[in-house]
C-alpha cells in the first residue's frame, strides 16, 4: 500500500469512509465499492492552505489510491507545459486550458481494472478544430505531429489496438491532406475529422459523438459549422475564448459521461472518474474550475470528481463555496449547492497542520532520535507537514546532530539520492515562500509591522523596493494563506524562523543579520516609546542582554505582573545563534551560552551595575536566559534549565506579593509548556488565584 | 500470502465488477452442470466395455451386442472376431442387414469357449460366402456378436439391445446360434420370437425349444438346423439295438430341456427295464464341476452290480457330468466287462476336453453319441439322398482358404465337433431366409417377412447344408435330418461310425415332410 499520509484520515479512511471514497465511490487502493455521499452530483473539492501543508502530497496520494481502479488525471498547473505554447505553435490556437484538457484526457484514457480505454471523440474533434486554427502557415510535418497526438485520444486500445493505431495514422494523413490542400483549410480539417468518426467500424457511440457539436450556439444543427464556430471563438481570444474553452471542458465531461453510459459500461466500471488539479490558482486551473462550476449550475451535469489544490483560501472566486476544515468531513461533508450560485457547487477544504501525535509518528519513527525531538520539531514547524517530513529526513541523515534543530536545519540534506545536498532550511524556504520574493522576505522577516519593514527595506533592500512593495508583499503573504499576526511582518513562526536563519547565514560575517537588527534597534530607539521591548528583543538577538536585564529588573516592581511576564516572554523570543561573543561574533564550538548563564555558572564573573539590587539583577538575568533557551524553537529544551526556571519564578513570586499568584502559576506552567513544545502561557488573573 | 492474493483478486477484480461477476457465475454454473454430467458420464463410461457392450449393475461380465472388434477378453476368439469386423467394415452403409450370433462369448470353461469359437467360425464363413458369392443376391450380411453372459443370465439386456437394432440403421433381421438348450436361452428365444425377431437355432436340440411339440408353436419364427432330441434319440435307437433288459439309464435331475428330452426318449426305449434309472443332481451352471463325481462313483459301482448281459448305459446329461461319469467308469471295479455309453450330441464337447481320462476308453468302454454333424459323414457318397459329399466339400474348401487373408485367419479350426458345420448351415439358412424375404427392387427385407420363409424351405427350395439337407417342416424343424453316430476315441477324437436317420431311412429325393 506504500507510505500513508499522516493526519489525513478524514480524506482516505475506509471505515467510516472518508471524503475521497465517498465521492469516488471506491475504497482507496482497493477495487471495492463504497456508497456515494452525493449520488446525483459530487461537489468540486478545493483543497486550500498555505505552502507546505501537503496539498500536493494529498493529490499524489489520491492518484496512487485510485490509479488502475478508476480513470485518474493529475496535472500541475504550474508546470511549464501550461505556461506557454510549444515552439512553432501560434498563441491564437493554444491555451493553457486546451493543453490541460489534452494532458488530462491522455491520462484519463488509460484502462482500469475491468474496463478498457476511454475514448474522447468529442474532445478530439474540438481540439483538432482549435489546432487547425493555427495551421495557416504550418508545414505538413507539424500538422501531422499535432493532429496525431490529438487523434490518439480516440484510440480504443482493445484487441483491435493495432487496428486503431493505424486508424489514427490514416485519419491523420487524411486531415493533413485536407489541411494542406487547396480550399478552406479549417473546414476541410474539421470535415475529415468528423468523417473519420462516422466511417468504418464506428458504432452508435461515435455517431452520437460526431453529432455533438450540432448543439453549439448558432451551429444550426450542423456539427461541422459548430466546430468552425468553436475554432473561431477560440482564436478571437477574450471572453469568446473562455466560451470556447468552456465547450471544450464540456466535451471532455461529455466523453467521460458517455463512457459510463449504457448497460455494458455500467457493468464494467466502478466509481467515478477523478480529475486532480494541483496549484489550481494559476492558469489553467481557474478556467477549468469555473467552466465546470458554471456548467453544473446551468444543469449540464456530470459525475466527474474534481479535487483542486489552491494556495491561500480560495477567495474571492469561490465566494459562496461551502467551507470546511478537513476534520469536519470525516463522516459527512454537509454540502448542499444553492441553485444559481456557481461557486456554491465547490467545497473548500482547508488542510490543518498536523497534530503533535502525527509529528511523533513521523519524527519518532526512527527510535534513535532524542526523545524531545518530536515535540521540538512540532514546536518549530507548528505542524507544517513539509517541515516535519524534512526534519525527520534530516534527523535520519544526520543522527549525530539531532540534538539541535538549528544544526539539523543548517546541515546538508539530500532530498534526491542523485542530487547534492543543500542546507535543509534552504530546501524548505524554496517550497514555503514565493521564490521570487525570497531575498526581500529574508530581510523583512525581522520586522514587526509596516513601519519597521520599511525601515529595513530602506537600509538593506535595493532602492526601488519602496513602501508600496512592502505593502504588496504583506498582502501577498496573506493571499497565499500565511496567517497575519499583529507584531510580526511574517506571521507564520516557522517560516519566520527559517527566514531569520537564512538572514543569519547569508554572509560569513553575518553582516546583513547584524545590520538588520541594528536598523531595528535604531528604529525603536526612542526610550519613551511603548515599543521599547522591540529594541530589547533585537539587542538580545545581537547578543547583548544587558539592557534587557536592566529593563526587566527595573520594571519588575513597577509593571503589573501579567505585563511583565509578557515583556519577558517577548524579549526572550529573540532569535539566538550560538557562540556569539559579547560583540556578536562567532565563537568556535557549539556550546549554548544561555544554559550556563541560566544555571548561574557565570554569575561570579558578571558584575551587576552599581546602585542596582544585585540579587534581583542576577536573578532576572538568569531568568531571561532560561526563558530564552527554553522557548528557542531551534534548540531542544533543557530539562535542568526548566527546573531552574521554575525555581527562579518561584523566588520572584515571593518578592512580589501583589503578583504572587500569577508568578507562582507561571513557575508551574512555563517549564511544562516549554518541555512540551508549547508557547509559554501567560496566566490570567483568575487563573493565578486558583 | 498467496491465498489472500487470490482472495483479494476474486473479491476485487471479479466479484466487485458486475460484468465479471455474472460471467464468473455463469462459468461456475456451467462448470458445475458440466461436472455433474461429466461425472455421471464417467460413471456410466466406467461400465462400458466396448461399443454396445457393457457390464450391467452387479455384474463384471461384458454383455450386450458387440459391433466392433472387441474380443470379450478371450484371446482365443480374437482372430475370428477381427476377421468378422474386417468383413463388416468392408460393407457399404445402407447396403446390408445384420444377423446376430447369440452365444455365451464370456464363457470361461475351455469346452464351451471352443464351442463358441467353432460356431463363430462357421457363421463367419457362411457370412463371407454370402457376401462374396459370384451371383450374390442383395442384401449384404453383417454379423454381430450377441452375448447374454456365460450362463445366459443377462439375456433380457441383450434381447433389448437386439430389438433396438431391428429399428436402427443396423437393420437386424435374424438371430442365429443360441447354443445350448438352457432355460435362459429358452427364455431368450421365447422373448426374441415374441418380439418378431426370427431365430435360427444351430445346435439347440431340446424338444421343448422347438415348435410343433404337442401341436403348438410357442416360438413363431424359430427355425432349427439340428434334429430335436427326440429325433436324435430315435436315430440313436434305430442305430443301436437296445432292449430294456440290457440297458441302464443315468439322468440329470431336475435337468434342463436338453437332458429331459433325452431322458424321455430313453425312457420309452427302456419301458420294463429291471433297473431303476439313476439320477444325479449337478450344479445350476452345468459347466461347473460340483460334487456329482461322488454320485458317479456310486453309479459306477452299481453298474458293476448289474447282470452280465447288461452292456449299454444310456446317459441323459450335460458334457461336464458325462466326462465325470466316464472318468469314474474308467475306474470301475468290473474292468473285464464291456460297456457302451450312448448319449446325445453333448458328448461332442469331450473331443477337446483335457480333463477327460482317455485311458478309460481303452478299458472295454466305448462312448457313442449322436453328433450334430461330422466332417467324415459324407466322405463317401454312400447315401443316395439326405446330403452329399459335394455340399460338405464346399465348406471344406472354404475352411482351407480361411487359413490366410483375405478370408482368414480365423484361429484354430476343428470340424470334428460339428459345431462349425452346424453353425455354418444355420447361418446359410438365415441368409436364405433373408434373401427370399427381400422382394424385388428392394434392398432390405421387412423383419416380419424373414420368419415367414421357413415353412417353404423344403423340396426344391431346401438348403443343401454341409451337414445334410435341411428340409423344414411346417414348424421350422428339420425333417429326417442326417444324424451322424460317432465314437469317442482314446485320442480324444470323434470317430465317425455311421449315419443314422430319425425316420430309420434317408428322406426321399423330393424331401417333402409328410403331413
Amino acid at each position: 500500500m506504500g507510505r500513508r499520509l499522516h493526519g489525513r484520515g478524514a480524506l482516505f479512511e475506509t471505515d467510516p469512509a472518508g471524503l475521497a471514497p465517498r465521492l469516488v465511490g471506491l475504497r482507496p487502493h482497493q477495487h471495492r465499492v463504497t456508497p456515494y455521499e452525493h449520488p446525483r452530483e459530487p461537489p468540486l473539492v478545493v483543497l486550500s492552505g498555505a505552502r507546505g501543508l501537503g496539498k500536493t502530497a494529498v493529490l499524489a496520494e489520491l492518484r496512487e489510491s485510485y490509479k488502475g481502479h478508476t480513470p485518474v488525471g493529475l496535472i500541475d498547473c504550474e508546470d511549464p507545459e501550461f505556461a506557454a505554447p510549444p515552439t512553432g505553435r501560434p498563441a491564437e490556437a493554444w491555451s493553457p486550458v486546451s493543453q490541460a484538457l489534452l494532458v488530462l484526457a491522455e491520462q484519463l484514457a488509460e484502462q482500469v481494472t475491468g474496463a478498457g480505454r476511454i475514448q474522447f471523440p468529442r474532445l478530439m474533434s474540438g481540439l483538432v478544430a482549435v489546432a487547425a486554427g493555427g495551421w495557416g502557415d504550418a508545414d505538413s510535418e507539424r500538422i501531422r505531429r499535432e493532429v496525431q497526438r490529438i487523434l490518439l485520444l480516440n484510440e480504443s486500445g482493445s484487441w483491435v489496438g493495432g487496428f486503431a493505431g493505424r486508424w489514427a495514422g490514416r485519419v491523420a494523413a487524411k486531415v493533413v491532406a485536407a489541411a494542406t490542400g487547396t480550399g478552406p483549410l479549417l473546414s476541410a480539417a474539421v470535415e475529415a475529422t468528423l468523417e473519420s468518426l462516422s466511417e468504418g467500424f464506428a458504432g452508435r457511440r461515435h455517431q452520437r459523438a460526431s453529432a455533438w457539436y450540432r448543439d453549439y450556439p448558432n451551429a444550426g444543427d450542423n456539427a461541422r459549422r459548430g466546430l468552425i464556430l468553436l475554432s473561431g471563438h477560440f482564436r478571437a481570444g477574450g471572453t469568446s475564448r473562455e466560451h470556447a474553452e468552456r465547450h471544450l471542458v464540456r466535451a471532455l465531461r461529455a466523453d467521460l459521461t458517455d463512457a459510463y453510459t449504457g448497460v455494458l459500461p455500467r457493468m464494467k466500471r466502478l466509481g467515478r472518474p477523478l480529475v486532480l488539479l494541483d496549484n489550481a490558482h494559476t492558469a489553467p486551473g481557474p478556467g477549468l474550475i469555473e467552466a465546470v462550476l458554471r456548467d453544473r449550475t446551468e444543469g449540464v451535469g456530470d459525475q466527474v470528481v474534481f479535487f483542486a489544490a489552491v494556495r491561500g483560501n480560495g477567495r474571492p472566486a469561490l465566494r459562496n463555496a461551502t467551507r470546511r476544515a478537513l476534520p469536519e468531513l470525516a463522516r459527512s461533508s454537509d454540502w448542499t449547492p444553492e441553485p444559481g450560485s456557481a461557486s456554491s457547487r465547490a467545497l473548500v477544504v482547508s488542510l490543518p497542520p498536523l497534530s503533535g501525535d502525527d509529528t511523533l509518528h513521523i519524527v519518532g519513527a526512527d527510535p534513535t532520535v532524542p526523545p524531545q525531538l518530536p515535540q521540538a520539531a512540532h514546536r518549530l514547524t507548528g505542524g507544517n507537514p513539509l517541515g516535519i517530513t524534512l526534519v525527520a529526513e534530516a534527523a535520519a541523515q544526520h543522527p549525530t546532530e539531532a540534538s539541535s534543530l538549528g544544526e539539523l536545519l543548517t546541515a546538508d540534506l539530500r532530498v534526491h539520492p542523485e542530487h547534492d545536498g543543500r542546507p535543509a532550511y534552504l530546501e524548505l524556504l524554496d517550497r514555503l515562500v514565493p521564490p521570487d520574493r525570497l531575498d526581500e522576505l529574508t530581510v523583512l522577516a525581522a520586522a514587526h509591522d509596516h513601519d519597521s519593514a520599511c525601515a529595513l527595506a530602506r537600509a538593506l533592500l535595493p532602492e526601488h523596493f519602496g513602501p508600496a512593495d512592502v505593502r504588496a508583499l504583506g498582502e501577498r503573504l496573506t493571499t497565499e494563506g500565511l496567517p497575519a499576526v499583529p507584531g510580526q511582518f511574517v506571521g507564520d513562526p516557522f517560516v519566520r524562523t527559517l527566514l531569520l536563519l537564512r538572514l543569519h547565514h547569508r554572509d560569513t560575517d553575518h553582516g546583513q543579520w547584524r545590520k538588520a537588527h541594528e536598523t531595528l534597534v535604531d528604529h525603536y530607539a526612542d526610550p519613551a516609546d511603548e515599543q521599547v521591548r522591540y529594541r530589547l528583543h533585537h539587542e538580545l538577538a545581537l547578543g547583548s542582554a544587558d539592557s534587557a536585564v536592566a529593563y526587566l529588573r527595573d520594571s519588575f516592581t513597577t509593571l503589573p505582573a501579567r505585563e511583565w511576564l509578557a515583556a519577558l516572554r517577548f524579549v526572550a523570543s529573540a532569535p539566538y545563534f550560538h557562540a556569539h561573543d559579547a560583540d556578536g561574533r562567532d565563537h568556535c564550538g557549539s556550546e549554548d551560552r544561555r544554559t550556563a548563564v541560566a544555571l548561574g555558572r557565570t554569575d561570579a564573573g558578571h558584575e551587576p551595575p552599581e546602585g542596582a539590587d544585585a540579587a534581583l539583577h542576577l536573578r532576572v538575568r538568569r531568568l531571561l536566559h532560561a526563558v530564552w533557551q527554553l522557548t528557542d524553537p531551534l534548540t531542544l529544551p533543557d530539562r535542568t534549565v526548566g527546573q531552574r526556571l521554575r525555581f527562579e519564578l518561584e523566588q520572584l513570586s515571593n518578592l512580589r506579593p501583589a503578583g504572587n499568584a500569577l508568578l507562582w502559576r507561571a513557575s508551574r506552567d512555563w517549564p511544562e509548556d516549554a518541555l512540551a513544545g508549547r508557547e509559554p502561557h501567560i496566566p490570567d488573573e483568575g487563573e493565578g488565584e486558583a | 500470502m498467496a491465498r489472500t492474493g487470490v482472495w483479494t483478486w476474486l473479491r476485487e477484480d471479479v466479484w466487485e465488477i458486475p460484468l465479471r461477476r455474472y460471467l464468473a457465475l455463469l462459468v461456475t454454473a456451467a462448470l458445475v452442470v458440466g461436472g455433474w454430467f461429466g461425472v455421471g458420464a464417467l460413471a456410466r463410461e466406467d461400465r462400458s466395455c466396448a461399443p454396445g457392450v457393457e457390464r450391467p449393475e452387479g455384474s463384471e461380465e461384458c454383455v450386450g451386442v458387440s459391433t466392433s472388434a472387441y474380443d470379450f477378453d478371450r484371446p482365443q476368439l480374437r482372430e475370428v472376431i477381427r476377421a468378422i469386423d474386417r468383413e463388416n467394415r468392408s460393407l457399404k452403409p445402407g447396403s446390408y442387414v445384420t444377423v446376430a450370433l447369440l452365444e455365451p462369448f464370456t464363457a470361461s470353461d475351455p469346452d464351451n469357449l471352443g464351442d463358441v469359437l467353432h460356431e463363430m467360425q462357421g457363421a463367419y464363413l457362411a457370412q463371407y460366402r454370402a457376401n462374396h458369392e459370384s451371383n450374390r443376391k442383395s442384401p449384404a450380411i453383417r454379423l454381430v456378436l450377441a452375448n447374454p453372459g456365460a450362463t445366459g443370465a443377462h439375456w433380457e439386456f441383450t434381447v433389448d439391445r437386439l430389438e433396438e437394432m431391428t429399428k436402427s440403421p443396423d437393420r437386424l433381421r435374424a438371430v442365429t446360434g443360441v447354443g445350448m438348450s438352457t432355460e435362459n436361452n429358452k427364455r431368450a428365444v421365447k422373448e426374441l420370437t415374441k418380439r418378431g425377431i426370427p431365430v435360427i437355432g444351430s445346435s439347440i436340440t431340446a424338444d421343448n425349444l422347438a415348435n410343433g411339440q404337442g401341436g403348438k408353436d410357442p416360438f413363431p419364427g424359430l427355425a432349427r438346423v439340428s434334429p430335436t432330441n427326440t429325433d436324435e434319440a430315435r436315430a440313436l435307437t434305430s442305430f443301436a439295438d437296445v432292449t430294456a433288459g440290457r440297458a441302464l439309464l443315468v439322468y440329470d435331475k431336475p435337468g434342463d430341456p436338453y437332458t429331459r428330452t433325452l431322458q424321455k426318449s430313453f425312457m420309452k426305449l427302456l419301458a420294463g427295464s429291471p433297473y431303476e434309472p439313476q439320477p444325479f443332481t449337478p450344479p445350476t451352471d452345468r459347466s461347473e464341476e460340483g460334487t456329482t463325481a461322488n454320485t458317479f462313483w456310486q453309479i459306477a459301482s452299481l453298474v458293476c452290480g448289474t447282470a452280465p448281459e447288461t452292456d449299454t448305459i444310456l446317459f441323459a446329461g450335460r458334457h461336464t457330468q458325462l466326462r465325470q461319469f466316464i472318468n469314474e467308469l474308467g475306474n470301475r471295479s468290473c474292468q473285464h466287462r464291456k460297456f457302451t455309453v450312448l448319449t446325445g450330441d453333448e458328448a461332442s464337447y469331450l473331443t477337446g476336453d483335457k480333463e477327460l481320462d482317455r485311458s478309460a476308453l481303452t478299458h472295454k468302454l466305448s462312448v457313442r453319441y449322436t453328433a450334430l454333424a461330422h466332417p467324415d459323414a459324407w466322405a463317401e457318397d454312400g447315401a443316395k439322398s439326405g446330403g452329399s459329399a459335394a455340399d460338405a466339400a464346399e465348406l471344406a474348401e472354404l475352411v482351407a482358404t480361411a487359413a490366410r487373408r483375405p478370408v482368414g485367419p480365423i484361429g484354430e479350426v476343428s470340424l470334428e465337433d460339428g459345431q462349425l458345420i452346424i453353425a455354418y448351415d444355420a447361418m446359410r439358412l438365415a441368409v436364405t431366409g433373408i434373401q427370399r424375404a427381400t422382394s424385388k427392387g428392394r434392398m432390405v427385407p421387412r423383419l416380419a417377412d424373414v420368419g415367414l420363409q421357413w415353412p417353404q424351405v423344403k423340396g426344391p427350395l431346401r438348403v443343401y447344408g454341409a451337414s445334410g439337407w435341411i428340409c423344414l417342416d411346417a414348424h421350422g424343424n428339420p425333417y429326417d435330418k442326417a444324424v451322424p453316430i460317432v465314437e469317442l476315441t482314446p485320442e480324444g477324437k470323434a470317430r465317425f461310425v455311421k449315419i443314422a436317420w430319425p425316420e430309420e431311412k434317408p428322406p426321399a429325393k423330393e424331401c417333402l415332410p409328410p403331413s
